[in-house]
């Protein structure tokens, strides 16, 4: 294997060769190649990770002629980390996404574009981790939001999806735009594009707003609160393995952007750790709140992933906390499992998009009130939707209590290890919070997997629901057998995650206040007593089994209470379900009900309807009332754009002239 | 080992206690404290009626509550003997894993499609997640206050220095006391006495389990009771050695039967409504310890 610059230099070819070919070849192969890109892509990319892993940072200087000269490289462990997490994924993806165009075959020019943009948006994704210089950076950046984007829109005939599309790309570039503020500030202080200039920065206060300014572009991207109102749309709007690769990778891409600054801060590290575990708390409980009551399921998995966020965010500020109070075990346990639960979240989230897409194909639609009964029709679908809810509401023997004990664990050992009282109160509300949020998702995805999966059918639908093919049940298997190894052998998962944190952040191993060996002695025990659970499940299922199997089972209708007609409409529904707790937090989520008025005359009842929905407090209070004023100013330059393609000429003579006379008067130089 | 036996053997009689109680509070004599048990032994022998509604889920819930409950127990110590799973941050996993069962009861719950059992469902899922923050404060408290992380660790090394750690170990019995009625749904929540349709949370769920199912449900309930006993007792024992303790943790059990007994003999059933505040005090009490555990520790200086 060559240098960096010649993986890169590779990666750029085979895009472009399998773009070309994309466009040339037949409708029927085009998933193939676009897998074949993407394969190749992550060879190419995966080898270097591994030996980055392994222990050797790859460097190197990537040459863009007459452009922008040289631009450095890396992998590091860091990088390596999330190279390897964005291949698997797009990799299952992709996979995925063969079978569901599938439904889709008359949508020809969306689907060739489709799996154009799929392998452009697989290799922006690596390059994004792979650039070390900002320039670089910034530029796959945009192209992978861009990409992105268009992935989004693939229904782009469909009004409200490009609604959200247009909505998704404004946000993203408020995000590049405080990215590049964030790096011209940088340069002007340092004189570097790199990352690395960030260490370098002059301790003194303006210094921190960098960083600030930076974590506020990543924080976009990720979907901290009150950046998280692009997610609940694209999702929906995204076809079903795009909204699994968006929530799976290009969020935590966010994360990485937020580790890839902080490991570089020098001072401070007290204030912006916990900054960032109160803001993550704050996420957290906001996103699962919201995520409770939705009855758009893509929607719900979109505030989930918020939550999600929320606890990664939880575990980066631990850590930062724990370099602060140069308590290395809380520093390790923080980042690790920040960096565990990035891999974890990118496999449950995208396993549950898949099953919700296999969902929405046969039923088409995303509102569960409408579903029910599904086990009986999909049962591999059930089964897969129903690992995936119980990980994601971190319940051992699944993957999710992993990482989310390993944040405890660091929770725990900062409650020991802290000094001062602010610190100690903070931390407790984490602990306070993260079992709060813990408890919220059961209800979430209690009432998801019930509601879609279980009870009878709500509604009649006019194709008879049936299972999906086995291409999409593939990557969902996939998906599975990672799980498990995650939450079966914990303790190898985690030493690579510590490598990455030795890696980038001030902290050693060798620190007596620190033993590994008892964090990976613990996290083997996990792994054991999670096996322990299993068998001890199977068996105790056995002997009942053994036990009843020749007793006599009536089978009868569901028990109605002394009620000998009842109907399907009787059920318990979602809403019901979480009516409740949507009182209890009515701070967070707020009911909307709209009904139409009964008139006052009316001598016989006529059909009457009443709506009810949830809405994000903080969208209709910060978000729309800014982007309204922003818009209103903005109206005042709508003549600018007038549809005529003279003034556009005209405006590019105009810039033309500006930039000579300014040459011409040495006013840039 | 030890706690494991000694819970398996208090769950054979503490909800006959608990009956035995209340019966004699109400000037009757009662069954006899074994009864509950042989009714479970006999549910164990039957056949069963089955929802045509439900699916798989509906077969393997209560066994998986059974063994979530199980694997839970095996983590509690008894004094300075540890449970057969002991490691550090296992009260983490222990919450974790009870919520395991309590996940696949609630969807087995609403895989009847019953108008009734959503609504269990929905309280128990709704109580259950109020309760966590309270257990999850209390062992932060202790842990703080012993500068250990595990069940074990807490417990050996818990020994109350001053009248204000006391006080301490008395509301943390408090607390744990009630964690133990909201996770069994028990009194002041909700009122297992009544007609099967009309409690609110728990019964209600299990409407359309029976037989064999029923009895294993009915068994965990108990077995539960016994693992916050057996909990709550270990505030108590600490290092006593064993010729003391074990006759002060059937004690304690007894004790805690009877007060649940006397509980549900002169309380009314709450409001639905008010039961999420009641809850919260558990929360608020629990912050209480973790401030005197801040006191104690001197670290308001």
């Amino acid at each position: 294997m060559g240098t960096l610059q010649e993986v890169l230099g590779l990666m750029a070819l085979v895009l472009g060769l399998g773009i070309t070919g994309l466009i040339l070849i037949s409708e029927r192969y085009r998933p193939f190649l676009a897998l074949l890109i993407v394969l190749t892509n992550t060879i190419l990319s995966s080898i270097p990770s591994f030996q980055a892993l392994a222990g050797g940072q790859q460097v190197g200087l990537f040459n863009i002629p007459h452009f922008a000269g040289e631009l450095s490289i890396r992998i590091d462990s860091l990088s390596a980390w999330f190279i390897l997490i964005i291949n698997f994924t797009s990799i299952t993806g992709v996979i995925y996404g063969s079978g569901y165009l599938k439904a889709y075959s008359h949508l020809k020019v969306n689907r060739e574009l489709h799996w154009i943009f799929y392998s452009v948006f697989h290799a922006s994704m690596l390059w994004v981790c792979m650039f070390e210089h900002g320039l670089g950076f910034l530029i796959a950046w945009e192209l992978m939001s861009l990409s992105s984007l268009m992935l989004v829109i693939f229904d782009f005939q469909n009004k409200s999806t490009l609604k959200a599309g247009i909505n998704y790309m404004v946000q993203m570039h408020l995000s590049v735009a405080l990215l590049s503020l964030g790096f011209i500030w940088l340069y002007v202080r340092t004189g570097s594009f790199n990352f690395e200039a960030l260490g370098h920065l002059p301790m003194d206060d303006s210094s921190i707003w960098v960083f600030i300014i930076l974590f506020a572009g990543f924080a976009i991207k990720a979907g901290f609160i009150p950046f998280h109102t692009w997610l609940p749309h694209a999702h929906p709007a995204a076809p079903s393995h795009i909204s699994g690769v968006m929530s799976g990778v290009i969020v935590k891409l966010g994360i990485y952007g937020i580790f890839r600054i902080v490991m570089h801060l020098q001072h401070d590290w007290l204030l912006f750790g916990e900054i960032i575990l109160i803001l993550s708390m704050l996420t957290s409980i906001y996103g699962i709140a919201n995520s409770a009551m939705k009855s758009d399921f893509k929607q719900m998995l979109a505030y989930c992933t918020i939550e999600n966020i929320g606890i990664i965010g939880i575990g980066i500020g631990i850590g930062l906390m724990g370099i602060g109070n140069n308590n290395n075990s809380m520093a390790i346990l923080g980042f690790g499992g920040a960096l565990l639960h990035t891999l974890n979240h990118s496999l449950f989230k995208s396993l549950l998009f898949f099953g919700a897409g296999s969902i929405y194909q046969q039923c088409h639609t995303r509102n569960i009130e409408h579903l029910g009964g599904l086990i009986k029709k999909m049962p591999l679908t059930a089964i897969m939707f129903l690992i995936g809810s119980m990980a994601i509401g971190g319940v051992p023997p699944f993957n999710g209590f992993v990482s989310e004990f390993i944040i405890y664990n660091g929770l725990f050992k900062g409650l020991l290890g802290v000094q001062g009282i602010t610190q100690s109160i903070l931390i407790i509300l984490a602990i306070t919070g993260l079992a709060i949020v813990g408890g919220m998702s059961l209800i979430t995805f209690t009432k998801t997997f019930g509601v879609i999966f279980l009870g009878s059918p709500r509604k009649e639908f006019y194709h008879e629901p049936e299972e999906t093919s086995f291409i999409m049940l593939l990557p969902q298997y996939l998906i599975v057998a990672v799980m498990f190894s995650v939450a079966l052998a914990p303790g190898f998962f985690f030493t690579n995650a510590t490598k990455v944190v030795t890696g980038s952040f001030p902290v050693q191993l060798s620190n007596p206040s620190f033993s590994m060996t008892t964090v990976i002695d613990n996290l083997t025990n996990i792994g054991v007593v999670s096996l322990i659970f299993i068998s001890l499940l199977i068996s105790l299922y056995g002997i009942r089994w053994l036990l009843v199997r020749n007793r006599n089972a009536a089978l009868y209708e569901t028990w109605g209470c002394g009620y000998v007609a009842p109907i399907k409409k009787t059920q318990y529904t979602g809403q019901s379900f979480t009516r409740s707790f949507g009182l209890l937090f009515s701070f967070l989520v707020r009911e909307k009900k709209s009904a139409e008025k009964i008139p006052k005359r009316m001598i016989y009842p006529a059909p009457y309807s009443l709506s009810t929905s949830y809405i994000d407090l903080l969208e209709r209070y910060l978000v729309l009332p800014i982007a309204k004023r922003l818009t209103f100013m903005l109206n005042y330059f709508q003549f600018i754009q007038n549809g005529q393609i003279q003034s556009y000429v005209l405006y590019g003579i105009f810039f033309i002239i500006l930039i000579f006379l300014g040459t011409a008067f040495n006013l840039i130089h | 080992m030890v706690s494991l036996l000694l819970i398996l053997v208090v769950s054979l009689f503490f909800s006959g206690i608990i009956i035995r109680t209340k019966s004699i509070l109400s000037g009757r004599k009662g069954p006899g404290i074994f009864q509950p048990m042989l009714d479970i032994l006999r549910l164990w022998r039957k056949g069963s009626v089955v929802s045509k509604t439900t699916s798989f889920i509906f077969q393997i819930a209560p066994t998986a509550y059974f063994s979530s409950v199980i694997m839970a127990v095996l983590m509690i110590p008894h004094g300075t003997y540890p449970g057969i799973i002991s490691f550090e941050g296992d009260f983490i996993m222990f919450a974790y894993i009870l919520a395991f069962g309590k996940f696949l009861m609630i969807i087995s719950a609403l895989d009847t499609g019953s108008s009734f059992e959503g609504m269990g469902a929905s309280r128990e899922a709704l109580f259950s997640m109020l309760v966590e923050p309270a257990f999850f404060i209390l062992l932060g408290s202790f842990a703080l206050f012993t500068g250990q992380n595990s069940f074990h660790d807490i417990f050996s090394t818990l020994h109350y220095g001053s009248q204000i750690s006391y006080l301490l170990g008395g509301l943390a019995s408090f607390v744990l006391v009630m964690i133990a009625m909201i996770e069994n749904s028990r009194m002041p929540l909700d009122d297992p006495k009544t007609h099967l349709e009309l409690t609110m949370i728990h019964e209600v769920m299990i409407l359309d389990n029976s037989g064999f199912d029923l009895g294993v449900i009915m068994y965990t309930t108990n077995l539960k009771f016994a693992m916050y006993g057996a909990l709550i007792s270990n505030f108590f024992i600490g290092m006593l050695p064993f010729e003391i303790s074990v006759p002060l943790f059937f004690a304690i059990q007894i004790g805690f039967a009877t007060a649940v007994g006397i509980i549900e003999s002169f309380m009314a059933r709450f409001r639905m409504g008010h039961n999420p505040q009641f809850v919260f005090i558990l929360t608020s009490v629990s912050l209480l310890i973790f401030f005197g555990v801040l006191l104690v520790l001197g670290k308001f200086a």
